[in-house]
């Protein structure tokens, strides 16, 4: 079978491979959720008066500048197939860009609620908060590497492997998909 | 020379399970292969008898016990955990030939030698926390049942976070096999097990605030670092113990990729 109808047979973007890893992270995190919620009804009020001390307007601008970084990863995957490798390559430091913004701003956020006396053992809410958004920072963190990954590939005509860009791609578009949930939990749910 | 290279090999024996097992041993040229192979199958369901059955140190139990309710845990598991952890201490060393099948996987990679010098190392440094410590330390704690409860509890929380420290090591064991299996070109090991060496990886991570609390889901027998963690490790284990089968039924002993099995 040649490339291109490998290509054609594919069924999902990427190496099927990483969509397990998709799989497996979204199982992981759903436990992670279930035992938010549960603890959560057990504590309600506890858990809406410290919800009322994070910022939904920090949250929103967190989930924005997520979902953009997320628009300009599947505009270098789009812009990759049509071999625009100088359009990729840009869209992939947009992406780097707005996913290095989102880092700043949630350690000022951190920063911030430390400095008001809210600290990983105040209560239970602010545990979950930070256990949730640094677990979530660890996986963006390591979502640079995946899109330090995808550059490699589109710099030198030697490389890039469509495959591994868009394989790149998916595992940022997890992070934001983990981070919208995580924005709902923490900041929205009432 | 051998029968085998001579190219004189006798035929499987069919019958018994025992003539098979004899056949296997005197001609089988993945000998050592299965026997590490089985070694890591029988330690890792001993080690779920001895720590979950006999000695009932797992699930673990709460943090916040009181030195009187630590001393009673100790008195309740008396003989569990002294018949259990002297078990421990003699198959202790198995883990030596565990670690050098898990390393295998990593030489027959066309990867660096030193992903498997490190995963060697790094496990050989788990073994000591995560059971010979613990072990140690538990069975004083159940040999002495009169010793003042304040002694009890200083046992009880040196040998739970004893246990609890093996974590960071797991965290990189895993990032290293990770690493080898993604660039590996021999095909030894699906990507997809690459990547779910990151997911355990990040669940270890999780472990580390049992350091910070005594109670709730994130002390060491909370559901995030304890459960959780645990349902992933179970579920990994069981990958990597399927996968590290096929690796040998597949293995060739060249270099280059590995054939894949026929139908």
């Amino acid at each position: 079978m040649t490339t291109a109808a490998k290509a054609q047979h594919r069924f999902v973007p990427g190496q099927p491979d990483m969509w397990a890893f998709v799989l497996f992270e979204a199982l992981v995190f759903t436990a992670y959720f279930v035992v938010y919620v549960v603890c959560r009804t057990r504590s309600l009020d506890l858990f809406l008066q410290s919800q009322a001390h994070l910022d939904l307007r920090v949250g929103v601008f967190h989930t924005l500048v997520l979902l953009a970084s997320s628009w300009f990863v599947a505009r270098c995957v789009q812009a990759a197939r049509e071999r625009s490798f100088r359009a990729a390559l840009t869209n992939a430091y947009l992406t780097m860009l707005f996913g290095f913004v989102f880092l700043v701003s949630k350690v000022l956020e951190w920063a911030a609620k430390l400095d008001e006396g809210f600290g990983f053992t105040t209560d239970e809410f602010f545990s979950f908060y930070y256990f949730l958004t640094a677990i979530h920072f660890l996986h963006l963190l390591i979502g640079f590497v995946a899109l330090g990954i995808a550059v490699h590939q589109l710099w030198s005509p030697a490389r890039r492997s469509q495959e591994l860009v868009e394989t790149c791609a998916t595992y940022w578009h997890t992070i934001d998909f983990l981070w919208v949930l995580i924005f709902a939990l923490l900041y929205v749910m009432r | 020379m051998s029968d085998s290279a001579a190219g004189t090999l006798p035929e499987e024996r069919s019958g018994s399970l025992l003539r098979k097992v004899a056949w296997h041993w005197r001609y089988d040229e993945k000998r050592e292969l299965w026997i590490g192979w089985w070694t890591l199958v029988v330690f890792y369901n001993l080690y779920g008898l001895l720590f979950f059955v006999i000695t009932r140190t797992q699930p673990p139990p709460q943090p916040s016990l009181s030195p009187a309710e630590i001393a009673q845990w100790f008195a309740d598991r008396h003989h569990g955990l002294l018949y259990g952890y002297a078990i421990v201490s003699i198959v202790g060393g198995a883990t030596a030939v565990m670690n050098a099948t898990l390393a295998y996987s990593m030489r027959r990679m066309s990867v660096s030698r030193a992903f498997a010098y490190s995963y060697l190392v790094i496990y050989a440094l788990a073994t000591l926390p995560g059971m010979l410590i613990m072990g140690v330390v538990c069975s004083v704690g159940a040999m002495r049942p009169d010793r003042d409860p304040a002694l009890m509890s200083w046992l009880y929380d040196f040998a739970f976070l004893s246990f609890e420290g093996t974590m960071g090591v797991f965290l990189i064991g895993s990032l290293v096999w990770m690493a080898a299996v993604l660039l590996d070109e021999n095909r030894v090991f699906p990507k997809w097990f690459g990547y779910l060496n990151l997911c355990n990886a990040l669940t270890e991570v999780v472990v580390a605030p049992a350091w910070i609390f005594q109670d709730g889901v994130f002390a060491w027998d909370g559901e995030i670092a304890w459960w959780i963690n645990m349902g992933v490790f179970v579920t990994y284990t069981t990958v990597f113990l399927t996968l590290l089968r096929r690796l040998i039924l597949r293995e060739d002993f060249g270099t280059g990729p590995l054939p894949e099995l026929s139908q």
